[in-house]
C-alpha cells in the first residue's frame, strides 16, 4: 500500500492547496454612512417598560452571548411587599463585587423592613376639612423615586432614561439596574477595578520639590490636583472624546484666575473632535494645537501634579485624559520648556544660575555640532593655530568627510539613545555604557572618527540632557540636524541664516493665542513673567500675557513681619 | 489685527535696522572717502539735521494719525499720485536692498566663498525671505528685537576690542579737507540716515500712535551713536590714506581683536552677527515694498507676494557685473538717489498735504 502511495506521490501531480487569507476593503462607502445612522439611533433609544425588551436589547448590544465578561443578573426584587422582575447589568473586573453584594443585591432583594413595609399605596401629604368635607392631597406611589430613596443605599445612583448614557456608564464601571413596568434604569456606581497607586515621578526629577506623580486613573489625577489647589474655584469639566472610546477628559482651571476667552476655546476645541478614540495625552495634545507641520512644542506635557497646580494658579489651564499619566498645560511659551518645578523651590540665585546653564544646554544642543562642520569645513581661522593643528592631526585617519563622519555618529548616539529606551530597564545603562564607551573607543582606534568629534557629540548630547522638557529637546534634537547641513553647505552663512529663519518662526509661533516668545523678546514688557526669576518677595504678578483675572499674586510687602510698623496707607 | 501692531520700542529697532545694515558694508569707507578725518565731527553735524528732519517728518505725519507716506500722497493727489508714489518707494527699497545685498554678498564671497559663485551666496537670503515674508510682520519685528541688541553689542566689542590698536593721531586734521567740504558739501553725508524713510511707513502699524515722536528722535540718535562707533573704529584703525579694505571694512576691523592666545581671529563670529543683520534689513524692506504694492493694487492677501519681491531682489542684485560697478552707483548714484527721495520728495509730499489739509480746515 506504501510503495503504491510513494509511487503515485512520485509520478502523480497532487494540486497544493494553500490557505491565503485575503482582506477585501468595502470601496463603496455604504458602510460609514450606515453606521453614522445606526450611531444616531442608538444614541436616541429610550428604555422600555417592558423588562423583557429592555434585556433582547440589551443582550444583543453587548453580544452577552459571546462576550464573556459581560453579566446580566436577573432577580426578583421586592418592594413594599410586591415583587418585581428586575435585572443588573455590569462588567466584570471593573466593579467591585463587596459593594454590589452588600449595597446593590441585599437590600434590593432579601426581605427587610424596609422592602416589606406594607402602608397604603398611596401616601397622605396633606389632609383639610371644610364643610365635613375632607380634601386630602395624596402623593402616589412612584417605585422609582422610592427604590432610589429607601432601597438604594449608595452614594452615586442617578436614573437615566436612554440607553446610551447607561452603557457609557457601564463602559466606566457602573452597573445598571432595570426593573419591570419602569421605562428608566438606574445608574449605580459600584467601580473597582484595579489601577496603579501614585508613585515617584520617573522623568521629572527634582531635588527639593513633591514626589508624587500622576497616574492613569483620572479621578485620582483631579484628587491630586484639588488636594493642592484647595479652593473651591477650582474647576473641573468633564468632556468626553472619541466616537468609541468615550474617553474622559477633565478641563481643569481656576475659576478666578483663567481668562474667560482661553477656557472658551479650549472647551470649543475639545467638543470639536470628530475622532474614534483618544487614548493618550499626547494624542490630544496633537489634536488641539494651532500648527502642527513645525516641532515646536505649543502645549506643557507634565507628569507632575505640582507643576500643574503650579500653573493652574498663574491662569492657565490644565487638561487630563483618563489613562494618561501626563497633564497638559496651555497656553505654553518658550521659556516654560527651560523651567523646573525645583526652580520656585530654590533660591533666586541657584535657580537663575541653573537657567543660565540650560540656556548654554540650549544652544549647544542646538548649534554646536553644525558650529563645528562650518568652523572645520569654512571657518578654520577661528581656531588657534595649536588647536587646529592638534584638530587636523586627529582627522588625518579618517577617511570621510566631516559631514559624514558627523552624521555617523550623531544617528549613533540617537540608535544608543533609542535602544536605552526601549530595553527593558536592567539592560539600559548596559546599553549606555557599550555604546558610549566600547563603540566610541574603537571608532577612535579604527579610525572611522575623530576624537574632537567624540568630544563634539558628547557634548551635543548631555546638553540635550540638560534641557527639562522632553519634546523641546527632541525638537532641539531633529533641528540640529538641520544645522548640521546648512554649516557644511555654507559654513557661517547657513547657520545665520538658518537661525534667523528658525527665530522667525518661533516669533510666529503661538499657543492659544499667547506668543511663543513671550519673555524672550527684549522689548516686550511681559509683566510677571521673565525667565530669569526676581527673588521671591518681588513675583507679584501673574504673567500679563494670560491675561488673568486677578493680577496679583501677591501683596507689595509679602513678608510683611519684616515691617510690623509699616502702615495700611505707606504700602500704597 | 494684533498680528501687525508692533510697540514704540520694536519700531524703533526697526528703523535703526536701516541704519545699521548699510554700516556693515562700505557706508563708512563712504563717510570717510568723503570728509577724511572729519567724518566724525561731520556725522555729529549731519546727526543734529537728521534729528532735525526726524522731528519735522515727526510733525508733518502728526496730523496724519495712522496713514504712511502712500496714504498721505492718495489724499494729496488721488490715486495717480499715490501709484507715483508708491512705485517711487518700492523702486527704493527693492534698489537699496539688492545693492545691500550684492554687497555684502560680495564681501562674503571673498572673505569665506572665493570658489563658489555669487549666485550661491546671494540664493539662501532669498530663501529666508520666501520664508519670513509668509510669516507674520510681528513675528518678523520680534526676531528683529532680538537680534537687534547683539548687533549693537557686537559693535561696542568691536570698538573697544580693538581700542589698543587705535592711533588718536588719525583724528586730524580734525576739519580734514576743510571747513567747506566738512559742513557744505558734507552735509551730502546725510544719505547715511536712510532709515528715516522707515518713518514714513510705520504710523500703520503701530500700537501707540502718539509715541511717534519718541520713535523718530530716539531711532535717529542710536543710528547717530551707532555710526560714530562703526566710523571712529575705521578711522582710528586704518589710514583713509591707503584706503580702507576693499570689501568689510567693519570685518577687516574685527580681524585686529586679539584676546589672549585663543581668541586671536573672531572675524568670522563678527560675520556671523552680521549675516543676521542684513537677514533683517532684508526682511524689513521686503515687508515694506510688499506692503505698498498691496496698497496701490488694492490686493487683498499679502502671501502671494513673498515670493515675488524676493525674486526680484535677486535679479537686480545680480544686475550689476562686479563688484567696482556696484561701488561706483553706491558712491556716486545712489546716495543723490536717497537724498532725493526721502529728504526732499518725502517732505515735499508730507509739506503740501499739510498745507492741503490747512486750506479745507480753513474753508470749513
Amino acid at each position: 500500500m506504501n510503495i503504491k502511495r510513494m509511487i503515485s506521490s512520485l509520478f502523480t501531480y497532487i494540486p497544493q492547496e494553500q490557505y491565503n487569507f485575503v482582506l477585501f476593503r468595502d470601496t463603496t462607502g455604504n458602510q460609514s454612512s450606515e453606521n453614522k445612522e445606526l450611531k444616531k439611533d442608538d444614541e436616541n433609544k429610550t428604555i422600555y417598560p417592558s423588562l423583557s425588551v429592555n434585556l433582547e436589547y440589551v443582550k444583543s448590544k453587548y453580544n452577552s452571548m459571546i462576550n464573556s465578561d459581560i453579566i446580566i443578573r436577573e432577580f426578583t426584587l421586592n418592594a413594599r411587599g410586591k415583587q418585581y422582575s428586575a435585572f443588573l447589568l455590569y462588567i466584570d473586573g471593573m466593579i467591585n463585587t463587596d459593594i454590589m453584594n452588600k449595597f446593590v443585591l441585599e437590600p434590593l432583594m432579601l426581605r427587610n423592613k424596609s422592602n416589606m413595609y406594607d402602608n397604603e399605596q398611596n401616601r397622605i401629604i396633606s389632609e383639610a376639612v371644610t364643610n365635613n368635607i375632607t380634601v386630602r392631597k395624596v402623593k402616589k406611589f412612584n417605585l422609582a423615586d422610592y427604590i432610589m430613596s429607601c432601597l438604594m443605599p449608595q452614594n452615586t445612583v442617578e436614573q437615566f432614561s436612554k440607553f446610551s448614557k447607561i452603557f457609557n456608564d457601564v463602559n466606566s464601571g457602573n452597573c445598571a439596574l432595570f426593573i419591570d413596568t419602569l421605562n428608566i434604569a438606574f445608574d449605580i456606581e459600584v467601580k473597582g477595578f484595579e489601577k496603579r497607586s501614585i508613585d515617584k515621578p520617573e522623568n521629572e526629577i527634582v531635588i527639593k520639590g513633591a514626589h508624587e506623580a500622576f497616574v492613569e486613573n483620572i479621578r485620582t489625577n483631579t484628587s491630586l490636583i484639588r488636594r493642592s489647589v484647595h479652593n473651591e474655584n477650582l474647576i473641573i469639566e468633564n468632556i468626553q472624546i472619541g466616537d468609541i472610546t468615550k474617553t474622559n477628559c477633565a478641563l481643569c482651571y481656576v475659576k478666578t484666575l483663567a481668562n474667560s476667552d482661553l477656557v472658551a476655546e479650549l472647551r470649543y476645541r475639545l467638543n470639536n473632535l470628530e475622532i474614534d478614540s483618544m487614548l493618550s495625552s499626547g494624542q490630544l495634545e496633537q489634536m488641539i494645537v494651532d500648527n502642527n507641520l513645525i516641532s515646536i512644542p505649543q502645549v506643557i506635557s507634565t507628569e507632575r501634579p505640582d507643576k500643574a497646580t503650579s500653573y493652574l494658579l498663574d491662569g492657565r489651564i490644565v487638561l487630563l485624559v483618563n489613562g494618561a499619566p501626563y497633564a497638559l498645560v496651555v497656553p505654553a511659551v518658550f521659556t516654560d520648556f527651560l523651567s523646573t518645578p525645583d526652580d520656585k523651590n530654590m533660591r533666586t540665585s541657584f535657580s537663575n544660575f541653573i537657567k543660565w546653564i540650560r540656556i548654554l544646554a540650549t544652544f549647544i544642543s542646538l548649534l554646536l555640532p553644525g558650529l563645528y562642520v562650518a568652523i572645520a569645513s569654512f571657518h578654520q581661522e577661528l581656531l588657534p593655530t595649536d588647536l587646529l593643528y592638534s584638530i587636523l592631526a586627529s582627522r588625518e585617519t579618517v577617511p570621510f568627510p566631516v559631514i559624514l563622519e558627523i552624521l555617523i555618529l550623531e544617528i549613533s548616539f540617537e540608535l544608543i539613545r533609542e535602544a536605552g529606551i526601549r530595553v527593558p530597564s536592567p539592560i539600559g545603562p548596559t546599553i549606555g555604557i557599550v555604546g558610549a564607551l566600547i563603540i566610541g573607543q574603537s571608532a577612535v582606534s579604527a579610525g572611522i572618527v575623530s576624537p574632537i568629534l567624540i568630544i563634539v557629540v558628547a557634548m551635543t548630547g548631555i546638553a540635550s540632557f540638560a534641557v527639562p522638557d522632553y519634546s523641546f529637546s527632541f525638537h532641539l534634537r531633529i533641528y540640529r540636524f538641520l544645522f548640521i547641513f546648512l554649516g557644511y553647505c555654507c559654513g557661517f552663512l547657513g547657520i545665520g541664516l538658518g537661525f534667523l529663519a528658525y527665530l522667525v518662526v518661533l516669533c510666529d509661533t503661538k499657543s492659544f493665542g499667547v506668543s511663543f516668545t513671550s519673555g524672550i523678546s527684549p522689548l516686550q514688557k511681559t509683566v510677571g513673567h521673565s525667565y530669569f526669576l526676581q527673588p521671591i518677595w518681588l513675583r507679584e504678578f501673574r504673567a500679563s500675557y494670560l491675561d488673568p483675572k486677578k493680577h496679583n499674586k501677591q501683596e507689595k510687602i509679602s513678608m510683611k513681619w519684616k515691617y510690623p510698623f509699616l502702615k495700611e496707607e505707606d504700602i500704597q | 489685527m494684533t498680528d501687525t501692531k508692533i510697540t514704540s520700542k520694536e519700531a524703533i529697532m526697526l528703523v535703526v535696522t536701516i541704519f545699521v545694515s548699510h554700516t556693515i558694508v562700505t557706508l563708512p569707507q563712504n563717510l570717510l572717502s568723503n570728509t577724511k578725518s572729519a567724518t566724525l565731527i561731520n556725522l555729529l553735524y549731519v546727526g543734529i539735521i537728521a534729528i532735525l528732519l526726524a522731528y519735522v517728518i515727526y510733525r508733518l505725519l502728526k496730523n496724519f494719525a495712522s496713514l504712511d507716506i502712500v496714504d498721505i500722497s492718495q489724499y494729496l493727489g488721488g490715486n495717480i499720485l499715490k501709484n507715483i508714489i508708491g512705485g517711487i518707494f518700492i523702486t527704493y527699497f527693492i534698489v537699496s536692498s539688492s545693492n545691500l545685498l550684492r554687497e555684502f554678498c560680495e564681501g562674503l564671497h571673498v572673505a569665506f566663498f572665493p570658489m563658489t559663485s555669487i549666485q550661491f551666496v546671494l540664493i539662501p537670503f532669498i530663501l529666508v525671505l520666501f520664508l519670513t515674508n509668509s510669516l507674520s510682520f510681528s513675528s518678523n519685528v520680534k526676531t528683529i528685537a532680538i537680534i537687534f541688541p547683539i548687533v549693537l553689542i557686537s559693535i561696542v566689542f568691536l570698538f573697544f576690542g580693538n581700542f589698543q590698536n587705535f592711533s588718536f593721531e588719525r583724528m586730524f586734521p580734525i576739519l580734514g579737507k576743510g571747513f567747506y567740504d566738512t559742513f557744505i558739501t558734507g552735509i551730502g553725508n546725510i544719505f547715511a540716515f536712510s532709515g528715516i524713510s522707515c518713518l514714513y511707513f510705520i504710523p500703520p502699524y503701530l500700537k501707540e500712535p502718539n509715541k511717534m515722536k519718541q520713535i523718530a528722535l530716539s531711532s535717529v540718535i542710536i543710528g547717530l551713536l551707532y555710526f560714530l562707533f562703526c566710523t571712529a573704529t575705521i578711522l582710528l584703525l586704518f589710514s583713509f590714506f591707503v584706503d580702507v579694505d576693499e570689501v568689510l571694512p567693519l570685518y577687516s576691523a574685527a580681524s585686529y581683536i586679539e584676546f589672549g592666545i585663543f581668541f586671536q581671529r573672531l572675524e568670522s563670529f563678527f560675520m556671523l552677527i552680521w549675516i543676521l543683520e542684513i537677514g533683517c534689513y532684508l526682511i524689513v524692506t521686503n515687508r515694506f515694498s510688499i506692503s505698498i504694492f498691496q496698497k496701490i493694487t488694492n490686493l487683498k492677501f499679502q502671501k502671494p507676494l513673498a515670493m515675488i519681491f524676493p525674486l526680484l531682489i535677486l535679479g537686480i542684485s545680480l544686475l550689476p557685473k562686479n563688484y567696482s560697478i556696484i561701488r561706483f552707483l553706491e558712491s556716486n548714484i545712489y546716495s543723490y538717489f536717497i537724498i532725493a527721495i526721502i529728504f526732499v520728495l518725502g517732505i515735499a509730499i508730507l509739506l503740501l498735504a499739510n498745507l492741503k489739509k490747512r486750506k479745507e480746515g480753513k474753508v470749513r
